[in-house]
């Protein structure tokens, strides 16, 4: 009889160690995971690159800003068109000018560049004629990854 | 052209950032070729090497599809 209640205690009491042992396992889990997880982080700024403004003109800066903004151009002028953009990261811009006489249109270049902005930057295209621009309307239209951005209507006098 | 329209074939463009510019190079290309485009300078085919060293071991040995980080101006 003795014997069986030693054996009940000693049965009983591992047991309970065990029951013990189970109880602080998971502890150790979700309190690690906490600081293997990163902790919350407030949101990054709005990644990508937005057009601010466009700028034509007939004369160019070392900044690439338009010196000299008109929209009326003689026929043996430089056309540039200035593109003012904000934000970081890599962009495709665009730029189509075309001759508008009527209802007809006719495409007279489309340049296109890919930039690389780590920040505020200022980005141009410009377009010449050897012989001469037609006199008429034109208009430049800029797109920033394949989305239009901004339009300028030119006029050549 | 159409009909009365003039003629735009001999139109001449170009662009420029104050950012760096990413350019694709296309069979043919050196970066020679590419600074005088770029540049107005041939000479100057050392900044668009230097900064492409990540990229470029031997200044060349361009190919096709890569992508050229070109300094500003």
């Amino acid at each position: 009889m003795r014997t069986k209640i030693l054996f009940t205690l000693f049965v009983s009491a591992a047991l309970a160690l065990v029951a013990c042992g189970k109880n602080e396992e998971p502890k150790t889990g979700p309190t690690q995971a906490p600081t293997s997880a990163p902790a919350p982080s407030p949101a990054p700024a709005p990644a990508g690159i937005a057009v601010s403004g466009v700028t034509a003109g007939k004369a160019l800066g070392a900044d690439k800003k338009v010196t000299a903004p008109t929209e009326a151009f003689a026929a043996g002028d430089t056309m540039y068109v200035s593109i003012d953009t904000t934000g970081s990261g890599t962009a495709k811009l665009d730029a189509k000018w075309t001759y508008r006489r009527g209802d007809k249109v006719a495409v007279v270049k489309e340049e296109s560049m890919t930039i690389n902005a780590t920040g505020p930057a200022t980005n141009e295209f410009h377009v010449s004629k050897p012989d001469g621009w037609p006199v008429g309307d034109y208009e430049v239209e800029v797109m920033l990854d394949g989305k239009p951005a901004g339009s300028k209507k030119l006029t050549v006098k | 052209m159409s009909d009365d329209m003039p003629d735009f074939s001999n139109v001449k463009g170009g662009s420029s950032s104050t950012a760096t510019k990413i350019y694709v190079v296309v069979a043919g290309d050196s970066l020679s070729k590419i600074a005088k485009r770029e540049y107005g300078n041939a000479n100057q085919w050392t900044r668009i090497f230097e900064a492409n060293q990540d990229i470029l071991k031997d200044p060349d040995k361009i190919y096709p599809g890569q992508k050229l980080k070109i300094p500003p101006k």
